[in-house]
């Protein structure tokens, strides 16, 4: 389901966004501020996800806990 | 040219215009340009004191209708009457014509005579029913001394006189008081009776019984009431006195002693029949004076109530006109032609717009002369005006803390609206503490109108930021989600990557790994979206956590560089100087990039890179890497060029001595190439003689070089002085003259500014980059007090059962919440709100931003009114 491609499917819908919203960014003054802004957020919402989807794409180190009882374990 | 229209990306194109305004509209046009805001104008009298201007004795009435004004307010305060404010989100008040500014000050002189009659006649009203009042004590006290001294003469002729009267005896002990009374004058005893404050009575006492050896008799009784003093109208205690004496000069000096402590002394008589006859008639003269003062009272309070009803309107009237004359006094006015020449800063775009306010103000008042607007080219640098809306506003201000960005160069605030509130979004993760937030930026937002009215300041300073407040908000909910933690708890949104390889034999208290969900299957699935719960709570969690924010900062902090660099090359572009592209941009982004870019390159890699396979059917034992470590790969790619200690990718030792020589051949790029070009450019340009190089840029002496940092002549198009207007003459001298640097082109200077530029660039790229690793410490030090905060409070009340648990729940939950609202939404907001500010300013503003502009603060009635600390007790 998510693997490693979702980094760059993500990638192609925040492109769509962005075009998206340089398009459909209210006409007039602000409208500058409406491409800047919305287009910022995006790619920066992004990279946070993409970030943290990749430092868990391919895990170093693994949960490890000791307090887990064992009801809890066994659903 | 530029665009159409001003944008918020840059300040708003500037021209300098010149007004030539009839005499007699002169008040007209300036408010109708007051009322427009948008014109700076530029004192032509500089050399004139304030005093010596034309418009200075109508200044001088103004302020003396102010005065009364004040004055009125004054009154009202001292009588209670509340002043009607002035909203002027519902109210407009129209420009005033002269006449009824003359009419305000003319109803403002009469008014104040009035008042001040009033008030006057009401004081002496009021210090004559003082006296009566205390002379009606006097007499009623003294009366009550009259009345006991019947007991007392006989002693007090036995201290007198040594024998006895058995007449006099007679007399007393048939209790006659007339005569009683005349007894008191066949003993030749007089008596002076008066008022004297409380406080000074031992006093007089003592005096009166020095000076006197003690010849005499005192009597005093307190009045319950205390009087109202007329002179401070502040209440005092006083005492009533009665005092006999025997000799006419004792009583004389009785008399004199007693007016120099401040006593009052009444008139008494002797008689009690005369007495009471006083006593009347001091009543009746009392209930006259009364009545009088009421009524004064009352025409005072109404007289005060008709005027607080328009006082607020006439104040702002006053102050705008004050403001206008102040205006029309920076104008030079030419006596000959009866006309006022203006000149000011105002923005391009608006130019029409001024045009048509001044034509139609010249057209009303139906003037023949026509008023004449020029725009004048010149070589001053134009003020910079950012135009801001309501959602823009704040974030402008933030900016303009740091500096005053220089004209026409890219609106720093423009990425600010966006990154500043990432920023903090990323140290304020918590979807928890994000939702909190974010209601009440909401709220704020939906109750603007009546909230704008609150005047606390420390409130007032949340609603003017309520947009920042809400943008921060909703980062802050994504970035919660991404961190998957709600008050330091986590969400089980996705399936989690991970299970639980529980042994064959569990038996509790054993450490148990997880494994990937998919492990061996061939297959993958990540969890999809923020972090995976399952880390909530394991030894190892922040082993993880603090790995993967690091590397977050580093990325973001590059991102966010990087993004910032990029605007110094479209400031160069937009300043046509190519040098600052090939000498500054280029070889900045390229030493940046080849380090920093680099880093974050590889740490991309190395999260793609399946560093422990998982054995496949296919491949059953697959070969497992050792990961190399980034931070001692960028230290060993420095300190020993072509060492891998690990390897990350085939050919990196190649890679990386490449870019480190690359990074390393664009430090003299940076430091020699500008110099060098602006001194080849300077040498050329003097080459072909002086005279040429007036096409570009010079024209007189005076003008500056274009060459010099201190000046970004956006505004240069072809320099030359106006020549078509009147009087220029007269101005053409000022408009050369003063506040602008003329900067010859020095080598020298260029080349040190140059030094430390790249030292600064070179630097600051690491440091800065560094500075970015506040990003996971904030995060890290906000998700770690939340989660000592549940433990403390929340986290032991859900373990107890019972009433006892409920109760224990209630208390807990409050504490809870609010030390969640205090410390971690308020106190680590704010903390957080100030690194996000620091990133802004120093790290971002530092990569593309010059600061070297000059606000525009333009004449407007609008700005005045909000800006004047007098007015605002008037506006509601």
């Amino acid at each position: 389901m998510a693997n490693g491609w979702s980094v760059f499917i993500g990638l192609a819908i925040i492109i769509a966004m962005c075009v998206a919203a340089w398009v459909f960014a209210p006409k007039g003054e602000n409208q500058v501020l409406w491409r800047s802004s919305l287009i910022l957020s995006f790619v920066s919402c992004y990279l946070m996800w993409a970030i943290t989807f990749l430092a868990q794409l391919n895990p170093l180190i693994e949960p490890r806990r000791s307090d887990l009882r064992e009801k809890y374990i066994h659903h | 040219m530029g665009p159409a229209r001003d944008t918020p990306f840059r300040s708003a194109e500037m021209s300098m215009v010149q007004l030539y305004i009839s005499n007699e509209i002169g008040r007209e046009v300036v408010n109708a340009l007051g009322e427009l805001g948008l014109v700076q104008f530029r004192d032509l009298n500089g050399d004139i004191t304030a005093f010596q201007r034309v418009f200075t004795g109508d200044i001088r009435r103004l302020d003396n209708v102010e005065r009364q004004l004040r004055y009125f307010h004054a009154q009202m305060d001292k009588a209670g009457i509340a002043l009607r404010k002035l909203d002027l989100d519902i109210e407009t008040l129209a420009p005033p014509t002269t006449s009824e500014i003359d009419d305000v000050a003319e109803r403002c002189q009469s008014l104040e005579q009035r008042v001040s009659s009033l008030n006057e006649s009401y004081e002496t009203l009021k210090k004559r029913e003082v006296e009566l009042t205390e002379w009606r004590w006097v007499l009623r006290e003294a009366g009550g001394f009259f009345d006991r001294a019947h007991g007392n003469v006989e002693e007090i002729r036995a201290s007198t006189e040594n024998d006895d009267a058995p007449l006099l005896q007679d007399v007393e002990h048939n209790n006659a008081a007339p005569d009683v009374e005349r007894s008191f004058s066949g003993m030749n005893i007089g008596f002076v009776a008066g008022v004297i404050v409380r406080d000074r009575v031992a006093a007089f006492e003592r005096i009166l019984w020095r000076t006197l050896r003690g010849n005499l008799y005192m009597n005093q009784a307190e009045i319950p009431e205390p009087l109202i003093d007329p002179s401070t109208n502040e209440p005092v205690q006083k005492n009533v006195f009665v005092i006999f004496a025997h000799g006419k000069e004792i009583l004389a000096k009785i008399r004199k002693i007693s007016e120099s402590m401040g006593a009052e002394v009444y008139n008494v008589d002797e008689n009690s029949d005369l007495r009471r006859e006083q006593v009347h008639e001091v009543n009746a003269r009392l209930n006259d004076v009364q009545n009088v003062l009421r009524n004064t009272q009352q025409t005072l309070e109404a007289e005060l109530t008709q005027i607080s009803e328009s006082l607020a309107a006439w104040m702002v009237l006053v102050g705008k006109e004050k403001a206008v004359y102040n205006t029309l006094n920076l104008f030079s006015y030419d006596r000959a032609r009866r006309t006022l020449i203006a000149e000011g800063w105002c923005p391009t775009h608006d130019l029409p717009l001024i045009r048509s306010t001044l034509q139609d103000v010249t057209n009303r008042a139906g003037l023949s002369v026509p008023s004449i607007i020029n725009e004048i080219r010149t070589n001053k640098t134009p003020p910079t005006y950012l135009k801001t809306n309501k959602f823009s506003e704040a974030f402008q201000t933030i900016v303009n803390a740091y500096g005053t960005a220089t004209y026409q160069e890219v609106n720093p605030a423009i990425p600010v609206i966006v990154t500043f509130p990432f920023l903090f979004a990323v140290m304020f993760g918590d979807f928890g503490h994000a939702i909190i937030m974010l209601s009440a930026a909401l709220a704020m937002i939906y109750w603007e109108k009546p909230l704008k009215k609150v005047t606390f300041e420390l409130f007032a300073m949340v609603y003017y930021g309520r947009y920042i407040a809400l943008v921060m908000a909703t980062f802050s909910v994504f970035t919660g989600l991404i961190y998957n933690d709600v008050f330091s708890k986590s969400m089980t949104l996705f399936e989690s990557q991970w299970v639980w390889k529980v042994p064959e034999n569990f038996a509790g208290h054993q450490t148990v790994a997880a494994q990937l969900r998919d492990y061996g299957t061939g297959s993958t699935y990540r969890y999809p979206f923020g972090l995976d719960w399952r880390w909530h709570g394991t030894e190892n969690d922040l082993l993880f956590t603090n790995s993967y924010k690091m590397k977050m900062s580093i990325i973001l902090g590059w991102a966010h560089m990087t993004y910032s660099l990029c605007f110094s090359y479209i400031n160069a572009r937009r300043f046509k100087k190519p040098i600052d592209i090939w000498g500054n941009f280029v070889p900045g982004m390229i030493f940046f990039q080849s380090i920093f870019g680099y880093l974050v390159m590889c740490i991309i890699l190395k999260w793609s890179i399946n560093w422990f396979p998982t054995p496949t059917p296919e491949n059953p034992h697959p070969v497992a890497r050792q990961p190399p470590g980034l931070l001692n790969m960028l230290i060993y790619m420095f300190l020993q060029p072509g060492f891998v200690e690990a390897q990350l990718y085939p050919g990196q030792s190649t890679v990386q001595v490449c870019l480190l020589l690359l990074a390393l051949v664009q430090v003299p790029i940076l430091l020699f190439l500008k110099p060098f070009y602006l001194r080849w450019e300077n040498n050329r340009a003097r080459a072909r003689g002086y005279r040429n190089i007036g096409e570009r840029s010079r024209v007189s002496a005076l003008d500056d070089d274009e060459n010099d940092e201190g000046n970004n002549g956006g505004a240069v198009h072809g320099r030359h002085s106006d020549e078509d207007g009147e009087g220029v003459a007269m101005i053409s001298g000022d408009l050369h003259g003063d506040d602008e640097e003329h900067e010859e082109f020095e080598f020298g200077e260029v080349m040190i500014h140059q030094v430390i530029h790249t030292i600064e660039f070179c630097l600051n790229c690491v440091s800065h980059t560094a500075s970015y690793l506040r990003l996971w410490a904030l995060s890290l030090a906000h998700q770690q007090l939340s989660a000592v905060l549940w433990s403390m409070t929340l986290g032991p009340a859900l373990k107890v059962h019972g009433i006892g648990g409920a109760i224990y729940i209630v208390i807990t939950f409050t504490m809870f919440f609010c030390l969640s609202c205090i410390i971690l939404i308020i106190m680590e907001g704010v903390s957080a709100m100030l690194h996000s500010l620091r990133l802004a300013w120093v790290e971002s503003f530092s990569k593309f931003a010059e600061f070297g502009g000059w606000p525009f603060a333009p004449f407007s009635f609008k700005q005045m009114l909000e800006e004047s600390e007098e007015l605002t007790e008037y506006l509601g």
